[in-house]
């Protein structure tokens, strides 16, 4: 029995495939490729991997039709291959349920460090939906029934939609998500629009929770997306 | 404006005067040779000139004046406005008014005239407008135009460079992790010798790719510029076919080929350099877009009106008719940007671009049509070509010092 995780790569440009099949193979990963929506489909419901790796377009399903299929049946971790220029794209995709994206070209190393974030996240999110009523990573601890928040080990007190704010984001750490994604989350969908509202919160919860607010670790800016948080700090 | 017209006005009774008069002296020079009837037409006439040029009122005013005359000269006695017998009473009274309706009715003809004149100019002034109009919003709609198809191509373009660049870069630093014996969490990262060498083959075929791919935009370039240089020679067709299968034997190794050269063919002057290049990118794109182990047949024959017709066919899933002219523009890829999705893009989407321009540059034409088998044909004609041979060659010095 092999327990190695396994990474579905999906793109039609047949050398990248093979490309990205030896490199991950190298750094101990199992995968498969496949070189388009459909197929990779087939191939996820019958291998069932941990991660799937996808380019956006691609003949016979493209990769924002992948995701919203994926995430009908199941919350497997999904990083994007997206190019300059495919912006628009790549935000409707993390709308849609992708995690991350990777913007070609890469180095493998961008790329496994994208992988090894995720499949952490993924284990993690695990961990938590066992014991829901504290949220415990890297300097942060929450305890959801008493909803109170300490983070490297000091109690810091925080408005109702400040702690839902960092409890969502402490549900997603590491996964890059949308303003539109926050927004509705927090406010509700009449509110996706509204990045003002996020922009304050962000800046508010930066200044309780970060030591320099101005250079945060904990909640980083995606330029033009959304926001990433990542508990460890950077 | 006021002072001209009236300036004009002026000078339409002026001329009245002096013209009715100066006719009547005319008239009455001649004295006895004429009959009051003549002189009563003469100054007739005169009025319906001034009527048509000047105008109703001037021509008012010449009709009176013209009765004054015709009675003081010429109607007995003369010399006096007395009339001595009652018929001339009615004679002048008869031009009188004869004088004023045709003056009047002339003026207003022309009055009428003029009227429509100014319509038509003011008719053609707004058309003229219009179409002005027209044109600088074409002229924007044309700019936009290209401006969105400058941004599309830049896509094109950008995409088909990066993408080759992605495979290096993926397996560039692939290896590089191994070299420098980077660690993956606690697994050292291992790479066999075999992966090794698949990643040195990416990049190798990736380079060579992105060269295709730069090679291509420049040949493009020239081909659009209308710089495109023929050394043209005569050559024969089953040659420039046999060095384009020579080059493509790496690609065409999973496919019969089938030849069929008419005998005795005539030999062509063109370049052959670049007809192998068109008959080169046909098969290669034939050998790419058809099963392995299918047929790709190539023909070449007389197409009457000295003309030769070659064709390469394959047995691929062929061409949808709305899709054939648009394979020939310019990074157009129909696994791409058309419907065909069962085929993977493999190529610069300028093949046939440049296939196009080559065939053009020669006077011929490039087309597509179905296979007898279903699959794709892409033909085209050349002229045998010595009807230009009079033409100084675009052959460099050197090339015909070398080539006698």
């Amino acid at each position: 029995m092999n327990d190695k995780p396994r990474i579905l790569v999906v793109d039609d440009e047949a050398q990248l495939t093979r490309v990205l099949r030896t490199g991950l193979k190298s750094h101990g990963y199992d995968v498969r490729t496949a070189a388009d929506g459909i197929s990779a489909f087939d191939t996820f419901k019958d291998w069932n991997p941990n991660l799937v790796i996808t380019d956006l377009a691609m003949p016979n399903m493209n990769g924002l039709e992948l995701c919203r299929q994926l995430r009908t049946i199941s919350q497997v971790p999904i990083i994007v291959l997206s190019a300059k220029g495919e912006e628009k794209t790549k935000i409707e995709a993390l709308d849609l349920g992708a995690d991350d994206f990777v913007t070609k070209p890469f180095g493998i190393d961008e790329l496994l460090a994208r992988v090894r974030a995720s499949l952490r996240r993924a284990a993690t999110q695990v961990a938590t939906e066992v014991t829901p009523a504290i949220l415990q990573a890297g300097d942060f601890r929450i305890n959801l029934e008493a909803r109170n928040v300490t983070v490297r080990e000091r109690e810091v007190h925080l408005t109702p939609k400040e702690f839902d704010l960092l409890t969502y984001f402490m549900k997603h750490s590491g996964k890059v998500l949308t303003h539109r994604t926050l927004l509705a989350a927090l406010w509700g969908g009449n509110y996706v629009e509204q990045n003002e509202y996020l922009r304050v919160f962000v800046g508010n919860l930066r200044k309780k929770l970060e030591t320099d607010p101005h250079g945060p670790r904990y909640i980083l800016t995606e330029p033009w997306i959304g926001y990433r948080f990542n508990p460890h700090g950077t | 404006m006021a002072a001209p017209t009236l300036d004009k006005k002026w000078i339409g009774y002026l001329i009245s005067l002096f013209s009715i008069a100066a006719m009547s002296v005319g008239l009455k020079l001649l004295g006895a040779h004429i009959n009051a009837t003549t002189v009563a037409l003469a100054l007739l006439l005169d009025v319906l000139f001034i009527a048509t040029r000047w105008g109703s009122v001037p021509a008012l005013v010449a009709s009176v004046l013209a009765m004054l005359c015709f009675n003081f000269f010429f109607l007995p006695p003369f010399g006096t406005f007395t009339i001595s017998a009652p018929d001339n009473w009615i004679a002048l009274a008869a031009f009188l008014i004869t004088a004023i309706t045709a003056g009047q009715l002339s003026a207003h003809a022309k009055r009428r005239a003029e009227e429509a004149e100014s319509g038509r100019r003011e008719i053609e002034r707004l058309y003229a407008e219009l179409r002005g109009a027209f044109e600088r919003a074409s002229h924007a709609e044309a700019l936009k135009q290209s401006e969105k198809l400058k941004s599309a191509l830049l896509d094109a373009v950008t995409h088909d460079l990066r993408t080759p660049l992605t495979s290096i870069k993926a397996s560039i630093t692939t290896l590089l992790d191994e070299a420098r014996g980077r660690r993956n969490g606690e697994q050292p990262v291992t790479l066999d010798p075999e992966s090794k060498v698949e990643m040195m083959e990416v990049i190798d075929e990736e380079s060579d790719r992105l060269n295709r791919f730069i090679s291509g935009l420049i040949e493009m370039a020239r081909i659009e510029a209308g710089d495109l240089q023929l050394r043209r020679h005569w050559g024969a067709v089953d040659e420039i076919i046999s060095t384009a299968l020579l080059r493509a034997e790496p690609v065409t190794r999973g496919h019969r080929m089938e030849l069929g050269i008419e005998k005795e063919l005539p030999v062509v002057r063109v370049d052959e350099r670049a007809v192998s290049e068109v008959v080169y990118t046909l098969v290669e794109n034939a050998a790419k877009y058809s099963p392995k182990g299918s047929t790709i047949r190539i023909t070449a024959q007389r197409a009457g009106d000295g003309l030769i017709k070659m064709a390469v066919e394959d047995r691929g899933e062929g061409i949808p008719a709305e899709l054939r002219e648009r394979v020939f523009d310019k990074f157009f890829r129909a696994t791409r940007d058309g419907d065909i999705k069962t085929l993977e893009p493999a190529g610069t989407g300028m093949g046939l671009a440049i296939a196009k321009g080559i065939v053009e540059a020669h006077n011929g034409r490039i087309w597509i049509e179905n296979g007898s088998a279903g699959g794709t044909r892409v033909a085209f004609t050349l002229p045998i070509g010595d009807e230009d041979a009079a033409e100084p060659s675009e052959q460099s010095f050197s090339d015909r010092i070398r080539r006698p």
